[in-house]
């Protein structure tokens, strides 16, 4: 059951006063409001504008990574367009029935991102949801852009080297296990390559990343000296 | 019955009659003694026999064994220091020769002394556990003779002395040798060793090593190892004239030691006349010497083989990266040959065909054989010119060994795929040009192919003559329902299943008017007996015979390609044509054109059509002109053979990026394949099983089999394990 704030629960009050019905039946027409707000005129979704306008009333960034949080809580199926079914799922699953109580949950969105395990999810997610529908993979710009967003949340120093890599070299879409793989491998294998198993089964991408690398003297171990020897 | 008393029998013992004299036993040793000096003084044949062993008997029975006993040993001690003290006096080499005799001696004396004195030896030497007489006698020889102080180290230097002389190649006395070496025997096999063989192999092993020593500084390496297998040979036959059997493999192996275990690195790698060098120059005998003398030795063999497969391989990368025998693959596949029967010859006849011999030679040749990508292009281009021309005349057995002989190069090769995909094109060139000397060879070899490779892989090859044989009948049939074509040209179609034949881009030119018609009316005479087929003209694979007449009224059968024949027919009606008229008219793809109107214009001999400018390459603006001064010596000249040719660079790449297309999905085929069966299995062991599987066809690049998984994960029929991402799970 909510917690409901005192001007809001005012608000509630109010509602119950005047049409007669449930405190549930109250929330729900409140979010069922929100939805109004922000449906676009001519179907029954959000799109982009309303998008951005609940960005402004949220005062979030349409480009800030908690919008990817928002996503994933509703399981949109794509990104730029929600679903009447996807927004509730994703106020129920948050929580929220005001935009008072929207912009109360920002940080605890964010906080999200630390969680190991949600990253995981978030992460993976991702994937389907940034990719064109039709589609089996993600296009390398729009994955690039991901990845560089994902991972400015958690760590992974190699990120940028990872991207100029793709734009040099592979120049065509990512496909789903490339992706998954990838989180794998910024989680296991340290920066220097140390630990890097090149029967490791990694994905072949990946394993022309590494050796990318060490062609380019970015990576400085042991490795990479016994093969400069041998040239 | 009458009542007797019972009496008990008892059976006394027979006595002699004991004489009780005290001086009994010292008389009778008396008579004994005087016996055994007697014998030792060569006077035994005065002597009776029975009363000596009676005299012995009493002793003993009398209790007086211990008497006799140690009488005999003093005895027999003192004759001995004397025997000792002659033979210690004797020079020279008389000195052998005087131990024998006195040892012959003492061995007869000891014969009768033991005799007489049986009954002892029978019943007091075992009660009282002392040494029976004739061992006695051989310890008290040993003890005062062979180990006396001034004889025992003579002895030995004058053995050993006598051996050197032997072997510095005196002649010695063989017999005194063996007699003197059988006496130390039968003194016990503790005597002939420590006074004599540890001393004597001690001594060779010294004698040994400064000789080979000098052997190996003065000789080259088959010069050595016949000397050192002569001296293996003089210590056998030594043992077998005059010393213990038992020292042979100990005196072998002091020999093997020196002569050849120590100096196997340096002989084998000697300059000049080692083993490298006797592989070059066939030195079978050297290299039989080698083999057999290594093999006694630890490593030997091993060292032979580990040099002759460095070598092999090495002269085998540099035969298969030799620019200059890349250029004819017929050359460069006959020296391979060459060289592996140069190779089974030494095996066969200096290594005594050894298996471990045989397995060094193929895993060199594979290493070898596959260093150059080329390979299995070349052997396909060796076959090729073998069955065009090369086995012309050749007896049926011969072809078979050449045959045989190419199929075990091919079994070395590790793209066998890539020999598949040239030998069909070659093939499909030979018979479409009917250019194969002999069917039954043909046959033969995709026989051999089939056996090694399985079915699959000469089903093609298979379809392929099968076609040439309907197309046959097909032409048969057609001209027996058109019988009033018979008056003009001959057409001969041979119809081609496409997917047995190696895939050719179809290009359709223009064909002259006659000719035209005529295909016109086979394609519907085979359209009206195979209907729901489609038949497409191959115009790039065709040859023609055109009967010509010249400017000075010569007249010649020319053999061309069907493009050729489409441009001479040409000037039936113009006597001037230009480039791009000719290829207005015919529409023959403009590399085929110029190389066609190059070899009708420009090749000696087979300038059928003049040029303008006269320029050896083709230009665009040029211009012409049936040659009308054309001259050849034989009335049919053949232009233009559709031989099979080394590839050119871009042809090259072109195959070898269908290769790779192809084994695409050969590998994706069992990824599957193998996930099916084995439901989840981790990578390292899909890369190893798919490779496996692979093997008889290509080796499978570990990259490559890894890309095929994600392209199989990305089209979800496998998928990764959500717990341990090297693991694959196959998704029915």
């Amino acid at each position: 059951m909510h917690k409901l704030g005192r001007s809001h629960r005012d608000k509630v009050q109010q509602f119950m006063t005047i049409t007669g019905a449930s405190e549930k039946a109250a929330l729900q027409a409140l979010k069922a409001n929100l939805y109004k707000r922000y449906k676009d005129p001519y179907t029954d979704m959000i799109l982009v504008d309303g998008i951005t306008l609940l960005c402004n009333d949220i005062q979030v960034d349409p480009q800030d990574i908690v919008m990817l949080v928002l996503s994933w809580h509703m399981k949109a199926s794509t990104m730029c367009e929600y679903s009447k079914q996807e927004f509730f799922t994703g106020l129920q699953a948050l929580g929220i029935d005001s935009l008072g109580k929207f912009r109360e949950r920002i940080p605890f969105m964010r906080s999200e991102l630390k969680d190991e395990q949600k990253f995981g999810e978030i992460y993976n997610f991702a994937f389907g949801w940034a990719k064109e529908k039709g589609q089996k993979s993600l296009a390398l710009d729009t994955a690039i852009g991901m990845w560089q967003l994902l991972f400015a949340e958690k760590q992974w120093p190699l990120v940028d080297h990872w991207c100029q890599f793709l734009q040099a070299r592979h120049n065509k879409a990512i496909s789903r296990d490339t992706w998954s793989q990838l989180l794998e491998f910024a989680r296991t294998v340290d920066t220097s390559l140390s630990n890097y198993d090149a029967e490791g089964a990694w994905p072949y991408l990946i394993d022309e990343f590494v050796e990318y690398l060490n062609e380019n003297g970015i990576i400085s171990n042991a490795q990479s000296m016994t093969d400069w020897s041998k040239k | 019955m009458s009542n007797q008393k019972k009496r008990n029998f008892q059976i006394e013992a027979f006595k002699h009659r004991v004489v009780v004299d005290p001086k009994y036993a010292e008389k009778t040793w008396k008579i004994l003694e005087h016996a055994i000096h007697e014998i030792y003084n060569h006077n035994a044949s005065g002597l009776s026999f029975e009363e000596l062993y009676r005299n012995a008997y009493n002793m003993v029975l009398h209790k007086f064994g211990e008497k006799l006993y140690s009488g005999l040993v003093t005895t027999m001690t003192a004759h001995l220091k004397e025997i000792s003290k002659s033979i210690e006096a004797a020079q020279g080499d008389l000195f052998l020769e005087e131990l024998n005799r006195k040892w012959n001696d003492h061995n007869k004396a000891l014969q009768m002394i033991r005799d007489i004195l049986m009954y002892m030896d029978r019943t007091y030497i075992p009660n009282s556990r002392k040494t029976p007489v004739y061992e006695l006698g051989l310890n008290l020889w040993r003890d005062n003779i062979i180990h006396s102080g001034k004889i025992q180290s003579r002895l030995l230097s004058t053995l050993l002395e006598l051996v050197h002389r032997e072997r510095t190649g005196e002649v010695i006395d063989r017999g005194l040798m063996r007699n003197t070496i059988k006496m130390l025997m039968d003194l016990g096999s503790s005597v002939y060793q420590d006074d004599f063989e540890k001393p004597f192999l001690e001594v060779s092993a010294e004698f040994y090593k400064v000789e080979s020593q000098k052997f190996i500084e003065c000789c080259d390496c088959g010069d050595y190892l016949k000397k050192a297998e002569i001296r293996l040979n003089e210590e056998i036959e030594r043992i077998a004239h005059y010393l213990d059997v038992k020292s042979e493999a100990k005196i072998t192996n002091v020999v093997e030691k020196e002569m050849i275990a120590n100096h196997m690195t340096r002989l084998v790698h000697m300059e000049n006349s080692g083993l490298v060098n006797m592989l070059l120059d066939d030195k079978y005998e050297d290299l039989g010497r080698m083999y057999n003398l290594f093999k006694r030795v630890p490593n030997g063999l091993s060292m032979i083989r580990d040099v002759m497969t460095s070598h092999l391989r090495e002269t085998g990368k540099q035969l298969v990266t030799d620019a200059e025998s890349s250029k004819d693959p017929v050359e460069f596949v006959q020296r391979l040959l060459d060289e592996r029967d140069k190779y089974d010859k030494i095996i066969c006849q200096a290594f005594s065909n050894a298996k471990t011999f045989q397995n060094a030679l193929n895993s060199s040749f594979e290493y070898f054989i596959n260093l150059n990508s080329r390979s299995p292009e070349f052997i396909s281009l060796f076959v090729d010119d073998k069955l065009r021309k090369g086995l012309k005349g050749v007896s049926e057995e011969d072809v078979e060994i050449i045959l045989d002989k190419v199929m075990m190069l091919f079994r070395y090769l590790q793209e066998k795929d890539v020999f598949e995909k040239y030998y069909k094109q070659h093939l499909a060139k030979r018979l479409l040009s009917g250019k194969t000397v002999s069917d039954d060879a043909e046959r033969s070899l995709i026989v051999k192919l089939k056996t090694e490779c399985g079915y699959q892989f000469t089903s093609k090859l298979e379809g392929m003559f099968t076609d040439m044989k309907t197309s046959q009948d097909t032409m048969q049939g057609f001209y027996a329902n058109h019988p009033e074509l018979a008056e003009g040209p001959t057409l001969v179609v041979q119809v081609l299943t496409t997917g047995s034949w190696p895939t050719q881009p179809t290009i359709t030119c223009n064909l002259p008017t006659e000719m035209a018609a005529l295909c016109e009316k086979f394609r519907s005479h085979y359209l009206g007996t195979h209907t729901g087929r489609r038949l497409s003209w191959q115009t790039n694979m065709g040859t023609a015979d055109i009967k010509a007449t010249f400017g000075k009224g010569q007249k010649h059968e020319l053999n061309v390609s069907t493009y050729q024949m489409c441009v001479l027919m040409l000037f039936n009606n113009a006597d001037r044509l230009s480039y791009k008229e000719i290829e207005q008219a015919t529409e023959i793809p403009a590399s085929d054109l110029k190389r066609c109107l190059q070899s009708m214009a420009c090749v000696k001999g087979k300038n059928v059509l003049r040029k303008e400018p006269m320029s050896k390459d083709i230009g665009t603006d040029d211009a012409f002109f049936v040659n009308d001064k054309f001259t050849s010596k034989f009335y049919k000249v053949k232009i233009g053979t559709v031989v099979a040719q080394k590839e050119s660079e871009p042809e090259k790449l072109e195959t070898r990026q269908r290769v790779e297309e192809d084994r695409k999905p050969q590998i994706e085929a069992a990824i599957v394949r193998i996930m099916k069966s084995r439901r989840v299995l981790d990578h390292n062991n899909v890369i190893a099983e798919v490779t496996k599987q692979l093997q008889s066809r290509f080796l499978a690049n570990p990259t490559e089999i890894k890309k095929r998984i994600e392209s199989l994960i990305e089209r979800e029929f496998l998928e990764r394990d959500s717990d341990d991402r090297k693991l694959y799970r196959y998704l029915a």
